[in-house]
Order: C-alpha cells, then structure tokens, then sequence
C-alpha cells in the first residue's frame, strides 16, 4: 500500500470484538464489495462529494477522515455492554410490517446474518439473535457531542452521515504537529466523548482532498490511520478498486465487467470513451482516479436547534394528547429568544418510548413562518402517516432550519407616512395611494413606461400553474 | 386589431425548460436549471399528476415538489406528451 500506516499512538487496540463491515478490512479492501463501502448506506451517505460550487478560497484543501463503521450498532453495544459478546442486529429504522435488518455484529454476520434481510430469515439463520430497535435520537445526539468535541480542533468540519466527518487541516502544522501527530489529537479528543472501545474501532484517514482521506480511512484497519502525502497520492489511489469510487453502483458494476478493477486502469482510459460510456460519472470517476479532483471539506454551517421537550407523567398513546402536546411545544419553542428574529423553515419531531427507543419525524415548512399552526400542521401529518410505534414518554421538538426574519410586506400595506395611511385616512377599496401614484410618474419620465404590474387572478382554481394568475401593466 | 394601449397580461409561473437526470425508477436525482450548477434533489415532499384538457390538447404532467441540496424547494413536472422536464412555480 502506498500510503504510510500508521499504529495510533494512545488507542487501545479492540481485539476479539469485529463487526460486519470490518472484516473488509482485516482481509484487505480489495475484497470489499461497492456496499461494504458504505457511499450510499446510512442516513446524509452520499452527499459529501457533489459537485462543489467553484469557489476556491473557502474551505480545506487538507482532508482528515475520521469514519466509524456501524456507528449505530456500536452506540448500542456500548449502552447495553452485556450483549457485547451475544448475536446482535440492529433493525432497520421505519414502520412496516416487513422489518429488516440494518447493521448486525460479527458473531451474527458469522452466523448468516447480513444487513437487509427480513427478521424472520434473520432468527431462523440465528436462533440466539438479539434484534435491538434503533434509537436515532441517541444517534443523532452522539454525532452532535463528536461534531462539536472536533470544532475545537478546526472551525472547517464537514459530517458526512452519522460516524463519518471530515476536518480540514490546513493551516494546522504548526499548532498540532505532523499529520501524523494531528490524527492523534482528533482521535484523542474523541476519548472525550466516546468510551475508548468506540474510538478504537474509528478509521482515519488524510490526504489532499475528501476522496482521498474517505479512501484512506476505509484502507485503513480499525484504529489505525492511513497518511498519504500530495505527491503518493495518484500511485495510492491507482491500486484502489474501482468500488471506492462515490457514485452509482451499477457504474461500477459496469466498469468491473468492462476488466477495469482499479483505478490505476481506469485512469488509463481518454475522457472521451468514459464520457461516452458513462456520462458526468466518467468525467468524474477520471478526476478522482487521476487526483486531478480535489474536494475540499468545506466549513459547515448548521444553526444550533431550538429544543423544547415535555415529559409525561404515564406514557401517552392518544393522539389527541400527543397534537396538544405538539400544539404546546411548538408555542414554547417559538417564544424562546434565541427565536426572534426568525422564521421556521423546518422542525423535527422526536419522542422518547416507553420501554426504550425513540421515534421522530420531520418535516420541511413550504415557506418560513412564525405560525403555531403552520409548523404543528405537517407535523401533525407526518405524524399521522408515521405515529409512534409505542407510547410516548416525551415528546421533543426541535427547530432546525430558520429563515429571514418575517415574510416581506406589500407594497400597498406599508403603514408609513408615506404610504396607505397618508394624511390621515383610510384609503378606499382600489384607490392608489399618492406617493405610489407619484413613484410610477416619475419612473415613466425616466423610462418611458411604468414597470409595476398588479397580479391579477385569471382562473385561480386552475390545475394548470400557469393559468392561475397573470402580471397586469400597472399605471394609475 | 390588437389594441396597442390595452393592458397586455403576462401569465405567472410559465414553465421553464430543465436538464433532470433520473433514477431507475424516473424520479428526478439532479435538476440543472438553465445556467446554474446541477443540484441534487435531497428529497422529494409531494409527487401529483395533471390530466386535462382531453377534448383540446391533451395536458398530461407528472409533478414533482423537491427539495435541493442547497435547500431550496422546486417543482418540477415531466410533460408525459414529450418527455421534456420543467420546472415551475407554483
């Protein structure tokens, strides 16, 4: 391998304990298959390598990968150590009859387990099987406590689904050392946060670029990192299989039943015939295969959720208990402080379960508001299309995305001096006020024509968008 | 004759020509509107169908309500007379 690995210095090593997807790596990558990889698994998979705006001054250049396979199943195992040693699956998240499995540990994988098989196939391979229910909430907030234990180490930090972040190191040499050292400082902050199995089992890799420090990490074995420098970085990525690379499966598939196994033979290939082959995936699976593609990890930029939670004296399972619930959350998050100022763009619904797990829904609002009923309204919705599996101990709602402060006010509402209210007296139904009149006067001197239109209804029941409403010239 | 002075109506929300590239299944995965960069569609809120006009020229289009990687919410429709995609505001 051309890259320098590295024994992270300080991690205990967590021998005896694998996991399903760990085992790639214990027999060498080049036997992992496109989904041992994990691009398009896992929830926010996928959207690390799209195409970034051209705007070279903002973001890393230098990219750290910290990725922990199977982070969920892991979280897990360290709540519940007792099953450290057991068959365990963890179900996948969602409420259909037909469950599957999600993640499985490796005495379960050993015994026939594999993600994506029905739970009944699942028990039958495994009789001994522990199946656990997911618990995103736990997940989500564990990937919040590393993301914000990694901001103190660099401002420029990217995640990339639960258990996979990139850094951006540049710049950051002469504060923590080599890279090797700097590896070693995130690994140790993440000692913080995490229970040193959970942060022996994390992959890290760095190179130039996000593709290469994803494909450094997941080259890399449990623990351990893999470091490669500008100039190792294209023979290092020539001996990859063609599966690392972050786009469809079936391109893949293609390009392995085309002979091509590594990138090293991919990179042999003239754009053209890839283009023609494959369209914007062939022109970017040669970019990243010849390094001349650099992601850089750009800063990310999330605001700090509002949350509001209340917790039930028994567990409640009547909907109507849980919308006014909902109904009272939504007004105590709205009247926090941090709120002002704001509108929602989008909320997150989450409630703790009776007997363990936890369930939420989201939702994306059409347009910003401050309204209790337009942001209780989809969420009621969502609810309804996925309630909660078992009764709810407490409900928790979370702000996630916010807006500009209030929607913008008409032109023919302003409640100025200069505007509807003008000398003193209400305006009649249709009557333009002066100052409106005035302004269209003076922009026809200058242009010659007035520019204001009046929307007007033309068939507002319409199921055809564009017969609804039309621009009408404006000129009092 | 048309009269020169007469206030001319301009209809709101007339669709615009999109490049979509699709999934197996025909969703959209990636919109580029004209001259910007391709997005991603991060998910999709709502997906109707539009059947009208049978006894003129048929309208037969299939929405989508997306929500694009940068955040910003779209809807596109595919025209199943031509198989041309648009986006539209509603």
């Amino acid at each position: 391998m051309s890259g320098s690995r590295a024994k992270l210095q300080g991690v205990p090593t967590h021998q005896g304990r694998g996991w399903a997807q760990d085992s790639s790596a214990s027999t060498e990558w080049l036997t992992t298959s496109a989904s041992d990889t994990a691009w398009a698994s896992g929830p926010g998979a996928g959207t690390a390598f799209l195409p970034a705006p051209p705007r070279p001054s903002t973001g890393s250049r230098q990219a750290l990968c910290l990725w922990l396979p199977t982070f969920e199943l892991r979280l897990e195992l360290v709540r519940s150590p007792g099953l450290d040693s057991t068959s365990v699956a963890l179900l996948s998240p969602g409420e259909s009859t037909r469950r599957t499995i999600w993640q499985v540990s490796e005495r379960a994988h050993e015994a026939g387990v594999r993600p994506g098989q029905l739970v009944s196939q699942a028990i039958s391979l495994c009789t001994s099987l522990t199946l656990l229910e997911p618990d995103p909430a736990h997940y989500d907030a564990a990937t919040d406590t590393m993301l914000e234990v990694l901001t103190e180490l660099t401002p420029v930090l990217e995640p990339a689904g639960r258990g996979r972040v990139f850094l951006g190191m540049d710049g950051l040499g002469r504060l923590f050392g080599s890279p090797p050292e700097q590896v070693d400082r995130a690994l140790r902050a993440l000692f913080r946060v995490f229970p040193a199995p959970l942060v022996a089992a994390t992959r890290a890799g760095m190179a130039p670029g996000k593709f290469g420090a994803w494909v450094a990490a997941a080259a890399a074995r449990a623990g351990e990192s893999v470091i490669v420098s500008e100039e190792r970085l294209v023979p290092f990525l020539g001996r990859c299989p063609v599966n690392v690379l972050p786009v469809d499966a079936l391109v893949v598939e293609r390009l392995e039943r085309l002979g091509i196994r590594t990138l090293g033979e991919l990179a042999r290939f003239p754009e053209p015939s890839l283009v023609a082959q494959f369209g914007e995936d062939g022109r970017n699976t040669l970019a990243w295969s010849t390094g001349r593609r650099i992601d850089s990890v750009r800063p990310w930029h999330r605001p700090r959720p509002i949350r509001a939670s209340l917790e039930f004296s028994s567990p409640v399972g009547l909907v109507e208990t849980l919308h006014g619930a909902l109904d009272r959350l939504v007004e105590r998050a709205l009247s926090r402080p941090a709120r002002r100022g704001r509108s929602v763009t989008g909320a997150r619904l989450g409630a703790h379960l009776e007997g363990g797990g936890s369930w939420f829904v989201e939702t994306v609002l059409r347009d910003p508001t401050s309204s209790r009923e337009r942001i209780a309204a989809p969420l009621r919705a969502k609810m309804a299309a996925h309630p909660p599996p078992k009764a709810v101990e407490t409900l928790l709602l979370e702000l996630t995305h916010f807006g500009a402060p209030s929607a913008q006010t008409g032109l023919f509402d302003r409640k100025d001096e200069s505007g509807r209210e003008a000398g003193g007296h209400e305006l009649a139904q249709g009557e333009v006020p002066p100052s409106l009149r005035d302004a269209v006067k003076e922009l026809k001197l200058r242009l010659g024509h007035s520019p204001l239109y009046r929307v007007v209804e033309v068939d507002p029941w319409s199921r055809i968008p564009e017969r609804r409403h039309a621009l009408l010239s404006f000129d009092p | 004759m048309s009269n020169p002075h007469r206030p001319k109506l301009r209809p709101l929300g007339q669709p615009r020509a999109v490049t979509v590239r699709t999934d197996e299944h025909g969703d959209p995965v990636h919109v580029r509107l004209p001259g910007k960069t391709a997005r991603r569609v991060e998910a999709v809120r709502e997906r109707w169908r539009i059947d009208d006009e049978w006894w003129r020229e048929t309208i037969s289009r299939e929405y989508w309500a997306v929500v694009l990687d940068d955040g910003r919410m779209l809807t596109l429709y595919r025209d199943l007379a031509d198989g041309a995609w648009y986006a539209q505001r509603e």
